[in-house]
This record gives structure tokens, C-alpha cells and sequence, in this order.
């Protein structure tokens, strides 16, 4: 009963919008190089560590916002995403940072902003005896299943990005290269292979990977919150983050 | 659908936390679940975001049984919310899994000594035209930020069961077939070729593969809760036995055979 009683006090706090003293943004990057540049913007930073994992509030360009940093892997990045969805209750997650292309056509210095997310991690083999090798060309995808509260799961091949940010993400500046949309993909690989990169471009749709933009993504749309992602091809650690501050400040 | 995204988002923001339990029982198909479930005292069902739990008790423990999904996003989420909901001093990940071993059949249970995620690698550059190469890649371990130090610690080898729950499963009866301790992999993986079977096996020791265990253990590890993990053999390559998802019954049969052995913790 006493949870009910809160339940419906959150409920009607989160009415027409998000109460004031809610962080608007949840953004997330694999490193402190890659969230340094936004967190040295931050006015009235806290810091709160939950186990493993660090957290910074504060605001930036008027916006209350909480930083997260996911190592770089999915593990990582779904548990600070869960831990700060749960105690912050961001009405939005931005990934950000550095990719490997996928996509040939992109250069170092393009970036992707997503129209989609991709966890291309997910294979199957077909059934082969001994001796008969290992052949990842051949793998077949294997798509997440996200829980419902049916107690169903759900493939997703890709998970949604939210189209509000995107529209407002064609306005940005890069710094060097072309702004394009696309599928951002993230498994816990870093693959050089070229054949094998095309292979799962094919399957994935990929525009490029990273250890963590899709693993956040698919969180959020787990637990209903929107993402977005941000990815510059081969980028420096300053290059995403000032196109993140960009994005934040073009905020309504 | 907005307001779908609206009723998780609100059902997973922190409200009052739940009564503790002694023991979180994970299981990430109904399956697997359900013969805890039915042997659960009282129980009481409650959600958190898209996930259930039922609480109630088996033996002398207060037991929440948690319905996690397949694979890292749903374990890893799952895994968080009912620590910090009913923060458990002993986490029970159980299901099925691919034998990687010769010896192991349908039915066998593996019991975790160690849990890792094999799924990280990192492959040499191949140009256009040279193919794959995947006896080439480099495993990656998972890590985790040790709070005490502010270092990035890697796990090459996983994470240890915890070794009362061990020897205690050890002595558990499995109705349908023989325990083993052994080695459990996660990755979002099902592997068929068994070249790949057998790399699982030299590189890891693992003698089962499977999609949360390792991901369960290294949360579990990060916030100090003890661990362990049952694995029932539902499908053996090497014997040409494909999945057989009713192999799930044995692993719940087991898990709450292992609830009445356990001294209260």
C-alpha cells in the first residue's frame, strides 16, 4: 500500500513533465578523456559512486544532466545506464564518443548520429563436425530479446533512437567531416577484419561500432527511457564531447 | 507506446526498497523458473520496470525468484534492480546451456567453480579478400572499476562461485541426471561448429556456454553479494543432441533441492 501511495505520488509529479528537480539528460561516455571536456562545463558537479560505477550531476547550458562513464564495454555501460536510470530518472540517454567505421564510404572525423542502434553481438552457428573448422563468415545474427511485462520477450534487431534529438542533431558542426545518420552498433569486439566487418554490415546494418552506444540504448528502451547516440569515426576524446555540448545547449 | 515507456519508467525509478531476501534466484526463461516458483511459500509477485519477481520462502531461506531474459542486457539490468530491491546475501543464477565437453549429456548439471563472458575479442587487421580468422582473435576480458583503488581490474578468468554454496551444491541430488563442478561461459553466443566447441574449452576451461552467468557474476562481484551458478545440459553437440528446452525442469528441480540443503545464511 505504502508503495502504491508513491507510486501514485510519482505519477502525478511526472504529469504534464518531469518535476524540476529531475536531471534532464543522462550522457554517457567509455572514458574520462571522452567525458572530461563536458564534465570540466559542469556547474555544481556531485559525485555519487554506486559499486563500480561513477556519477556526476550537475548542469550544463541550464540543463540538470547526469554523466556516467561505461568503460567501453556492454556490461559496464548497461549497468551505469540501469544504476542511473533508476536513481536519476533521466528523461533522456545520450551515448557519445569514438567509432570504427563500418561503412566504408565514412572517414576519421565523420560522424554518425543515430537514426537506429544495433548490439551486433548476438550469433549462431550452423551445426559442424570436427575438424571442419570455424567460419564467422557464416555465423547467422542472433537479435537481442528485450523483457516485456507480460513476461514475453521480444527480438530487436535494432533498438530506436529517439527522432526529436536526430532532427536537432542535423544543426550540429563537426569539427572536421561529414554529419550523417545512421546505425550505430557496439559488442564487446573490436573487429579488424574486413570480410567479417562487411559480413555483419550485411546482417546489422552498421554504420560503425564501439564497445557500448547500442548495449546503452537497448537499457533505456528496456526500461522506457529514449537514447540517443553520437559517434565521431576514429575521433579524439574532445571531438564527441563538444558536439554533445552543442546538442544539450540546442535543447529546448 | 509512450505510455508504455512512461509505466517502466516510473516502475523502475527508486520508490520504497522490499524486505530483504537471503537468496535471489535467477532464471531467464519461464521454464527455468517455474519449478522454483511453484515451490515458493505465499508467494507474492511484484515488477520492477519489465521484470518479475516472486518472493516467498523455500526451507529456511526468504527467497526472491527472479525472471531475468535472455542474454547481458536483460541479465545485467535484472541483476541490479533486485539487488538494490531486495538486496540478497546469496544470488542463485540457474538455466540451461550447451555442453562444450565430450563427457557432459542431457541432463548433466554443471555447477560454477568459475562464470567468465568469452564474448570479447579483438581481431587482427585483415585486409578485403584475406576472410576471417577466428583462432587469430584476442580474447578480452571483462573488467570492472575497483572503487577502493579508481583502477580498471580485468577478470581473464571470471568469477568465482562462492565456495560454501559450492561445496553445498555439490552434495545436491539432480533427479534427472550427475552434477559436476565446472566452468560456465556467457556470451550472446550459440556455438554449433565444434572446432569453435572445443577453442571454448582449451582457451577457458569452459564446459558450458551459455548467455548470463558471467554477466550475473561480475555484477554480483561488483557489489559484494556472494554468487553462484547451475547450468543443466540442454543441448551436446558432441553427441548431436540439439536443444531441448524442457531440460530447464532439471536445473529448477535442483535449485530448490539446493534451497533446503542450505543452512540459513
Amino acid at each position: 500500500m505504502k508503495r502504491l501511495f508513491f507510486l501514485a505520488l510519482l505519477l502525478t509529479a511526472l504529469g504534464p513533465g518531469l518535476r524540476a528537480d529531475v536531471p534532464v539528460v543522462l550522457l554517457a561516455a567509455a572514458t574520462d578523456a571522452e567525458l572530461q571536456p563536458v564534465l570540466s562545463r559542469l556547474t555544481g558537479v556531485q559525485t555519487e559512486r554506486r559499486a563500480a560505477w561513477t556519477f556526476w550531476r550537475g548542469t550544463l547550458a541550464g540543463k540538470e544532466v547526469v554523466l556516467t562513464r561505461t568503460e567501453g564495454d556492454p556490461l559496464n555501460a548497461v549497468a551505469a545506464t540501469t544504476l542511473a536510470i533508476r536513481h536519476y530518472a533521466p528523461r533522456l540517454v545520450i551515448t557519445f564518443g569514438a567509432a570504427r567505421a563500418h561503412d566504408p564510404a565514412l572517414r576519421p572525423g565523420d560522424v554518425v548520429v543515430s537514426d537506429r542502434f544495433a548490439a551486433f553481438d548476438g550469433m549462431y552457428s550452423s551445426v559442424t563436425p570436427g575438424a571442419g573448422g570455424i567460419n564467422p563468415l557464416k555465423w547467422n545474427p542472433l537479435p537481442h530479446l528485450l523483457m516485456h511485462p507480460d513476461e514475453k520477450e521480444v527480438p530487436a534487431v535494432t533498438f530506436p533512437a529517439d527522432a526529436g534529438l536526430l532532427a536537432l542533431a542535423q544543426k550540429l558542426h563537426p569539427a572536421r567531416g561529414r554529419l550523417l545518420n545512421g546505425v550505430l552498433g557496439s559488442s564487446a569486439q573490436v573487429n579488424r577484419e574486413a570480410d567479417r566487418i562487411a559480413v555483419l554490415r550485411a546482417q546489422w546494418s552498421t554504420s560503425c561500432e564501439d564497445g557500448e552506444s547500442a548495449h546503452v540504448a537497448g537499457c533505456a528502451e528496456l526500461l522506457g527511457v529514449p537514447a540517443f547516440g553520437l559517434r565521431v569515426i576514429d575521433g579524439t576524446d574532445g571531438e564527441a564531447a563538444e558536439l554533445v555540448r552543442q546538442l544539450v545547449e540546442a535543447m529546448p | 507506446m509512450r505510455a508504455m515507456a512512461i509505466f517502466l519508467f516510473v516502475l523502475v525509478t527508486v520508490l520504497p526498497a522490499a524486505e530483504p531476501v537471503d537468496v535471489l534466484v535467477q532464471g531467464a526463461e519461464k521454464l527455468e523458473v517455474q519449478e522454483v516458483v511453484a515451490a515458493l511459500e505465499h508467494p507474492q509477485k511484484q515488477s520492477i520496470g519489465p521484470f518479475s519477481f516472486w518472493v516467498g520462502r523455500i526451507g529456511p531461506h526468504r527467497v526472491a525468484v527472479s525472471l531475468t531474459g535472455q542474454a547481458l542486457i536483460n541479465c545485467t539490468t535484472a541483476t541490479l534492480l533486485g539487488i538494490e530491491e531486495f538486496s540478497p546475501k546469496l544470488i542463485v543464477n540457474e538455466g540451461t546451456s550447451g555442453a562444450q565437453v565430450p563427457y557432459l549429456g542431457l541432463h548433466d548439471i554443471i555447477v560454477g567453480r568459475r562464470a567468465l563472458d568469452y564474448g570479447g575479442l579483438a581481431a587482427p587487421a585483415r585486409a578485403a579478400g584475406q576472410g576471417s580468422a577466428a583462432l587469430a582473435w584476442i580474447p578480452v576480458p571483462q573488467r570492472l572499476r575497483d572503487p577502493a583503488t579508481g583502477q580498471l581490474v580485468e577478470f581473464p578468468d571470471g568469477f568465482p562461485g562462492d565456495e560454501a554454496a559450492l561445496a553445498v551444491a555439490l552434495r545436491t541430488r539432480n533427479p534427472m541426471a550427475r552434477v559436476f563442478p565446472g566452468i560456465i561461459g556467457s556470451a550472446h553466443e550459440v556455438n554449433l561448429e565444434l572446432d569453435r566447441v572445443a577453442w571454448s574449452h582449451r582457451t577457458f576451461g569452459m564446459d558450458v556456454e551459455e548467455m548470463e552467468s558471467g554477466h550475473v557474476a561480475a555484477i554480483a562481484h561488483a557489489c559484494g553479494v556472494r554468487y553462484i551458478a547451475f547450468r543443466v545440459v540442454s543441448d551436446a553437440p558432441y553427441d548431436g543432441v540439439p536443444f531441448y528446452p524442457q531440460a530447464a525442469r532439471a536445473t529448477g528441480l535442483f535449485t530448490v533441492n539446493f534451497l533446503h540443503n542450505l543452512p540459513p545464511l
